[in-house]
């Protein structure tokens, strides 16, 4: 331990005892609070940007989609914090549908294409994030198998117990893959189940947040899932060995969003981290970061490494309407019939 | 009776600290307990079970209510065999110092380990790529998931608390019985068969009990090891509540639990518990040479615990290699990188625990001490069931008082969620416990002659109190102290429910890293978190030998984080 945590310990220590005597403190106009879906990983150097950018300081605390959204909810009549930072579309879907967040128009709000923005500024889109498929290289050569370049390969008995992939109660990159899986079955909702039921089969865990199965497929514990591109590269980067691959029949990707709470404590810099957040300013860093984010503002490039990636992938966004009206439907079925 | 009400008119001080003991109780114990179950029979102002049988209607939560007994059962005989075999040796087998020190220090560590520990390294080990199953084994298509790898991680977490249950009833037997038994002309396996067990079925029972306690209200291990085909409840009420919001869903999940975890502590109290403590109190004989264990059955179980012990050793060396290695499995570079992240963007866990820990311990050892001076020395009608609602929060699984004080403090007339208040309240109320048995058990050993000499000669029951009894339970004091303090640091169950964007803990972020992809991290945040506590372990301990206490922290008494 070291001196200045614990001058901080002790400090912090005397703030309880003094703000238990002194009741609530006011609070301080240059401090934001958030809650962010994106993994510390990624969060915390951008926000750190924005912290030398701003002046303005920013708590956050990470949580799965599914998580997050359940304390905003929670925390509806009292929010605790002032924006939901990051975490794909459907999850910012269901939050318009429970009233939760205060609509805001950043400037860059008309530059956006209309997939990346909710028509009021109930939310905006910081970023788009596609789903692929990731597999374990050594798994693939000691089994005489090609990277799954369909959904039906993912059902090759090969993979029995050998998958792992996110928990749908908790994520939403599991539910951007639910979406992903109905889209590719023409929204057949009976057919979209039955493969989910299929895939099952194969599944060893379902993983409590979106990048959870990233590290055993790397170790070669699992031999594969479905995850966001920004896990999985992350993946490789780190030198695990593993292939990267997109289903012929085509894959969702989910704009990752940011938006501001209703009735939140620090409007004005809430809404100030959005300004910077939905502008090519944070953006174009994402490849200083190597973060394999796909920007959302037309004028920043994506970094061409990510972009040789995604270059011949079939990708189709996740519609924000359509998960808005079948996100709860599609999840409680998930609980009943895929995940027991 | 006339005579407690004249006690209690005569000694003001301990009247208003029973008041204001009773008070608290009402407050953190009762009435989240209450809130609780008044959501879970309570639906539209009407009594009545239709939410009960809903929920537990549904097949996937009969099932994981079916799993979690089960796995408690398991865990509990496996955790006893495993204890009485380490307790036996170490009692009975004539090991030197150093080896019974070996075994101790081996014990010790799953006991003041922060959740997951277990876990994260028997994945590393048995997972279909482990170091054991794959690299050494070369087995292929091995699944640590479900049932076997979670009975596995829960014995080796939990068999210490039946190991320091056992090992004292093993050795207040001594060895002069068997003497005798042998000298009658006994043959060893006749002595073991009909002495030694015999004598050890209250210990074993209780053992098993804890295990059994311990095991149900594991949130930790089932969360990484359990798997979907093998749900639990704690689990299950967890991702009800924090994936899907449904607080009710959750309170009746972990409603579920509550019957249970009531039956068995009942049991383990007014059953087990007062049979055991005959055996224990019992003086151990003279010392003589062991002769009840053959040398070939004696060579058996030590080689059989070292094993058991190096295997430990081994699942923490694996943890320490973890944090210092780049990335685990891909690139063994070493690295002191993720000690720097945790003491740069983990430094606010790491803050905000060590302010909660420290908040917590002198609150926790006043209160245990207190509470167990009050039930001791008190003569009013009522103090059993003090001491009982005093016991409530800790027999609870933690997943029950997280889910209880969520709902009870949430919103205003006391909205406390979000506050450091409610997650010190939450450590005090749960794991004070030790402290208050302690302060009765020493209690007990000194005579109230003592204090009623103290009296007649005209000191006030609040300078008695100060100046004759907290001198002499000053070590239950630390005890308590010590144990409220490594449960800070290392628990989850019931806190996962109560951080906040304010007040987070190391424990959350170390179940953080683990679900995203920062190993690194979490085995680092663990290495930190177990120095921590074994620094304050050995400080207790030797505070407590300068007390000249005679006794350790008793830790066996925490399982169940």
């Amino acid at each position: 331990m070291n001196d200045t945590l614990a001058t901080g310990a002790i400090r912090r220590i005397a703030a309880v005892l003094a703000l238990s005597v002194a009741g609530a403190a006011a609070a301080d106009a240059q401090t934001l609070n958030a809650y962010s879906i994106w993994p510390e990983n990624w969060a915390r150097p951008m926000l750190q940007e924005f912290e030398a950018a701003s002046g303005i300081k920013v708590n956050f605390l990470r949580f799965s989609s599914g998580e997050a959204l359940a304390r905003v909810i929670a925390e509806k009549n009292n929010p605790r914090v002032d924006v939901l930072f990051g975490g794909p579309v459907e999850t910012f879907a269901a939050g318009v549908k429970e009233g939760v967040f205060e609509p805001y128009k950043p400037p860059s709000f008309a530059a956006l294409p209309a997939r990346f923005r909710e028509a009021n500024g109930q939310w905006v889109a910081i970023a788009d994030d596609p789903l692929v498929f990731m597999t374990n290289a050594k798994f693939l050569k000691e089994h005489g198998l090609k990277a799954p370049a369909s959904w039906d390969d993912l059902l090759n008995p090969a993979y029995r117990n050998m998958l792992q992939m996110a928990d749908a109660r908790t994520s939403g990159t599991a539910v951007t893959r639910i979406f992903s899986v109905m889209e590719v079955n023409g929204r057949d909702e009976e057919k979209g189940f039955a493969y989910m039921k299929k895939l099952r089969q194969n599944v060893q865990l379902y993983t409590k947040s979106g990048g959870g199965g990233t590290l055993p497929v790397g170790l070669g514990q699992a031999a594969g899932g479905i995850f966001f591109i920004v896990d999985a590269l992350d993946t490789k980067a780190k030198g695990y060995d593993v292939e990267i691959s997109f289903p012929r029949e085509g894959i969702g990707t989910a704009a990752e969003g940011i938006a501001l709470l209703k009735g939140a404590k620090n409007p004005d810099a809430g809404r100030k981290l959005i300004d910077w957040a939905t502008s090519p300013a944070m953006q174009s860093l994402f490849a200083k970061h190597k973060i394999n984010f796909v920007p959302a503002h037309p004028d920043v490039k994506t970094e061409p490494s990510l972009a040789a990636v995604l270059k011949d992938a079939k990708i189709f966004p996740i519609d924000d309407a359509y998960a808005q009206d079948n996100r709860k439907k599609f999840v409680a079925r998930w609980i009943a019939e895929v995940l027991p | 009776m006339p005579a407690a009400a004249r006690r209690t008119v005569r000694d003001p001080a301990l009247a208003i600290a029973a008041a204001v003991v009773a008070a608290l109780l009402a407050f953190f114990v009762l009435y989240p307990l209450v809130a609780l179950l008044a959501r879970v029979f309570l639906a539209d102002g009407q009594l009545g079970i239709g939410l009960l049988l809903e929920v537990l209607g549904q097949p996937g939560h009969r099932a994981a209510f079916a799993n979690s007994l089960l796995l408690a059962t398991l865990v509990g005989v496996t955790g006893t065999a495993l204890g009485f075999l380490f307790a036996f040796t170490a009692a009975r087998a004539g090991l030197t110092v150093a080896w019974a020190r070996f075994l101790d220090v081996a014990t010790l560590l799953p006991l003041i380990s922060p959740p997951f520990t277990t876990s994260i390294s028997l994945i590393f080990s048995f997972g279909p790529r482990g170091l054991i199953t794959h690299d050494l084994l070369g087995l292929k298509g091995v699944t640590i998931y479900g049932l076997s790898g979670t009975l596995a991680a829960e014995t080796l977490t939990y068999f210490p608390i039946a190991y320091l249950t056992l090992r004292p009833v093993l050795s207040a037997m001594g060895n002069t019985l068997d003497e005798m038994a042998m000298s009658l002309g006994g043959s060893r396996r006749h002595l073991f068969r009909t002495v030694t067990l015999p004598l050890a079925v209250p210990g074993l029972a209780n053992a098993f009990l804890l295990l059994f306690a311990a095991s149900l209200a594991d949130f930790a291990t089932p969360l990484i090891l359990a798997g979907n085909r093998f749900p639990v409840l704690p689990t299950e009420a967890y991702l009800q509540i924090t994936g899907l919001f449904d607080l009710q869903g959750g309170a009746v999940l972990s409603f579920a639990l509550l019957v249970p975890a009531v039956a068995v502590f009942l049991l383990q109290r007014y059953w087990v518990g007062r049979r055991q403590y005959v055996t224990v109190t019992g003086k151990a004989g003279p010392e003589g040479t062991a002769k009840g264990v053959s040398p070939a059955a004696r060579a058996v179980l030590v080689a059989l615990c070292l094993l058991v012990a190096a295997f430990i050793l081994y699942l923490y060396a694996l943890l320490i290699w973890a944090s210092v290695v780049a990335a685990f499995g891909a690139n063994h570079a070493f690295t002191l990188d993720h000690y720097r992240v945790i003491f740069t963007e983990g430094r606010k866990a790491i803050g905000d625990t060590l302010v909660i820990a420290l908040l917590g311990m002198p609150l926790g050892g006043l209160y245990g001490v207190l509470v167990g001076y009050i039930v001791a020395r008190g003569r009013f009608a009522g103090r059993q069931l003090l001491e009982l609602a005093a016991m409530i929060n800790y027999a609870l699984p933690g997943t029950i008082v997280g889910i209880a004080y969520l709902i009870a403090f949430n919103d205003p007339p006391v909205a406390l969620t979000g506050t450091a208040l409610i997650i010190v309240a939450c450590y005090v109320f749960r794991y004070s416990p030790t402290g208050i048995r302690a302060t009765i058990a020493q209690l007990h050993q000194i005579d109230r002659s003592l204090e009623e000499a103290s009296e007649s000669l005209g000191a006030k029951g609040g300078t008695t109190f100060r100046r004759i009894v907290m001198p002499l339970i000053l070590p239950a004091f630390f005890a308590g102290l010590g144990v409220v303090f490594i449960r800070s640091m290392t628990a989850i169950s019931a806190t996962i429910f109560l951080v906040s964007i304010d007040w987070t803990l190391i424990t959350v972020r170390i179940l953080e890293n683990m679900t995203e992809l920062a190993l690194g991290p979490a085995a680092a945040f663990s290495v930190f978190v177990i120095v921590v506590v074994m620094v304050v372990t050995g400080l207790v301990n030797a505070l407590l030998r300068r007390l000249r206490a005679g006794q350790e922290m008793p830790v066996a008494g925490m399982g169940g984080g």
